[in-house]
């Protein structure tokens, strides 16, 4: 049984089980990859398979016009336990607009809306925006100030950094005649190790340990923390919803929200 | 209307990209541009450039397009008055934040939506043409199919890019520079660490990501067909020899398909001249299917930096041509000299001058100036290289 906390979580799942240890809890919204809409997911839903109430899809492929077509057609026919949706591409906002709907419409334009009037401008046509995780912790409390809207905070799990349309994990495959799998692991000349997942619409690469903002849970102006179940076991996720510390001795990554990146090389030589 | 848009990474460049050919160039200026590590145009500079584009009657383009932080707003809003105060063509930007300020302000700038919004379907084309934005810059994973589609459904201009390094990732879509580096590649810090090799589940063959470049000469009748408006060459970072070359052999081969003269032969050549100059083997990607491993580079990959680029030709006096030195030649060596409103042509060292017109033998330090004797049409700027391709091979 979760204790009841007061934050209202997003929370993105792949697994079938922690669904339904997950569904009942008041304070959490579910959200599911949609199959064929989707990269970077070891497992993704059917529309029809999504039975829970108050559920939210996920649409991260970068759209080609077939692809709009489908969605076009998906959105119509959209069954009423669903509820929201949360997007990648700019042309599932356009058709959203177009098509007669009462979804809370969520803009996750990756590694975008990196500022305050970025988000205003597009909360003119959506409900809320999934501000980036590219930003320092300081940058987010002050969009989150001036955001019209409460918005959507990246606050736990794998954050995916780097989204290709080539095939790479076949591609490597087919090239050196091997067989490894759609989900491997890599490692760098630093010992830097990443996580790749493809699927037929891409691949998808992610850092190998989660990012952890749990901190983020007291700021205000926020709609929604985003939890990303990706990788993570059911126990694993059940402590990070119900923790009230903020778990950094076991996810110490909290990626760029410490430190600003640089832009210029002799910024680094400062 | 077909337009062949080249990179400029600072203003000599962008004079080379005109005189070889380009309609139009896009530059970056200190700020908001992903070249940031390029030298780019001070204030003054674009001022110069753009003068010096509208006087040949053709178009300068500003990059206003990295992923903007709270901070980078600061002083947007008067780098986008200043920039139409000096009458720019277009800025070319990605983030809504650029699009949003110039609208509210009224600045008279024409949008471009940039490549790094990745813009792939007609709907998303269709949001940014009621933002305001004249041009689409496609995303480079467009197919022939995705280009035809946007045009007709949208009948905005579109700019696709036909030559150059291509991003593993969507543009706009990587920071792994960010979290390998702490460079920011959407602020134009990108470190290419797509283009690294890495160990794959302990397996004995290293993974590589890294793409081949793109070309897209086979294609660029194809694209005309589809209503393609503008053909974009990548390479902001590149040499005045590189944008020449690329430029030259790109605008002959428009010319060609303008006058329904193009020959397979004309494109297996320049593609030879445009590899050989890039050090990179350069193919079609996404335009006509889906890129495979034939379309990437794994271990076996060279690239070995050429010398080929020999002089450049300041003046031509009745024969008599100055050439600024920039690699190693000697006296017997065959060579070739191209440029503009002129053809190519083969020609081999019998005397070289030294500045007092003492006969010399070689042609040894970068910057040296020679003298040689030539009695063809040869313009100022035009280039002379090592020759390595015969065209006669080809027919």
């Amino acid at each position: 049984m979760l204790k009841k906390m007061k934050n209202n979580y997003l929370v993105l799942v792949t697994n079938k089980t922690i669904i339904k240890k997950l569904s009942k809890e008041k304070n959490i919204t579910l959200l599911f990859p949609v199959a064929d809409f989707t990269v970077g997911f070891d497992n993704s839903f059917f529309i029809n398979e999504i039975k829970e109430e108050n559920a939210y899809i996920y649409v991260n492929r970068l759209l080609d016009n077939h692809g709009i077509e489908k969605f076009i057609e998906m959105i119509k026919l959209l069954p009423p336990n669903i509820k929201g949706i949360v997007f990648d591409d700019i042309g599932v906002l356009q058709t959203l607009k177009e098509i007669p709907n009462n979804l809370t419409k969520i803009l996750y334009l990756s590694h975008f809306n990196c500022n305050y009037l970025s988000i205003n401008t597009y909360l003119d046509y959506i409900d809320s925006v999934v501000i980036s995780t590219d930003i320092t912790d300081d940058e987010l409390k002050t969009i989150l100030k001036k955001a019209n809207k409460p918005l959507v905070v990246y606050t736990f799990g794998y954050i995916p950094i780097m989204y290709s349309r080539r095939q790479l994990l076949t591609n490597y495959n087919n090239h050196f005649k091997k067989e490894v799998p759609l989900i491997s692991n890599l490692v760098n000349d630093l010992k830097q190790e990443f996580k790749i997942v493809e699927n037929p619409y891409g691949t998808v690469i992610y850092p190998a340990k989660p990012f952890n903002g749990l901190k983020y849970r007291n700021y205000e102006n926020v709609l929604y923390y985003l939890i990303n179940t990706l990788f993570l076991s059911d126990d694993e996720i059940i402590k990070i919803i119900n923790s009230k510390s903020n778990l950094l001795d076991e996810y110490p990554y909290e990626y760029l929200s410490l430190k600003e990146s640089i832009i210029r090389i002799k910024e680094r030589e400062k | 209307m077909i337009e062949l848009l080249a990179p400029a990474g600072n203003l000599e460049r962008l004079k080379f990209a005109f005189i070889y050919g380009a309609d139009a160039v896009y530059i970056g200026g200190y700020e908001y541009s992903l070249r940031a590590n390029a030298i780019n145009f001070s204030k003054d500079e674009l001022k110069e450039a753009v003068n010096f584009a509208h006087n040949l009657d053709k178009k300068v383009y500003v990059t206003v397009n990295i992923v903007f932080h709270n901070n980078d707003l600061t002083n947007l809003k008067q780098y986008l008055e200043e920039l139409a105060s000096i009458h720019v063509d277009a800025v070319i930007v990605s983030d809504i934040a650029v699009i949003e300020i110039v609208k509210e302000n009224n600045i008279p700038l024409e949008i471009h939506i940039s490549t790094q919004a990745s813009t792939l379907n007609y709907q998303a084309a269709l949001f940014y043409k009621n933002l305001g934005a004249k041009r689409i810059v496609l995303a480079r994973e467009a197919s022939k199919e995705d280009i035809k589609i946007i045009k007709e459904k949208t009948n905005l201009d579109l700019e696709c890019f036909i030559q150059g390094a291509m991003c593993t990732s969507f543009s706009g879509k990587c920071v792994l520079s960010n979290v390998v580096t702490n460079r920011d590649s959407n602020r134009g810090g990108c470190a290419q660490i797509c283009r690294w090799v890495f160990n794959i589940n302990n397996e004995d063959k290293v993974f590589s990501m890294t793409p081949k470049d793109l070309n897209m000469a086979i294609y660029l009748k194809d694209m005309i067909d589809i209503g393609v408006n503008s053909f974009k060459v990548e390479g902001r970072m590149r040499s005045i020899y590189y944008i020449a070359t690329v430029i030259h052999e790109y605008h002959s081969l428009f010319s060609k398909i303008k006058s329904n003269t193009l020959k397979e032969s004309d494109i297996l050549y320049s593609n030879d001249i445009i590899n050989r100059c890039a050090n990179r083997e350069s193919i079609p990607q996404f335009f006509a299917k889906l890129p495979t491993d034939k379309e990437q580079y794994y271990l076996g990959r060279e690239e070995i930096s050429n010398q080929d680029f020999l002089g450049l030709v300041l003046e031509n006096k009745d024969g008599l041509l100055l050439i600024e030195q920039r690699n190693y030649f000697k006296k017997g060596d065959i060579v070739e000299f191209f440029g503009p409103n002129m053809e190519t042509f083969e020609y081999k060292i019998e005397e070289i001058y030294d500045e007092f017109m003492q006969i010399i033998e070689v042609a040894r330090h970068p910057q040296m100036r020679v003298y040689l004797k030539c009695n063809q049409a040869i313009t100022k700027n035009a280039i002379m290289r090592l020759k390595v391709f015969d065209k006669r091979n080809y027919l």
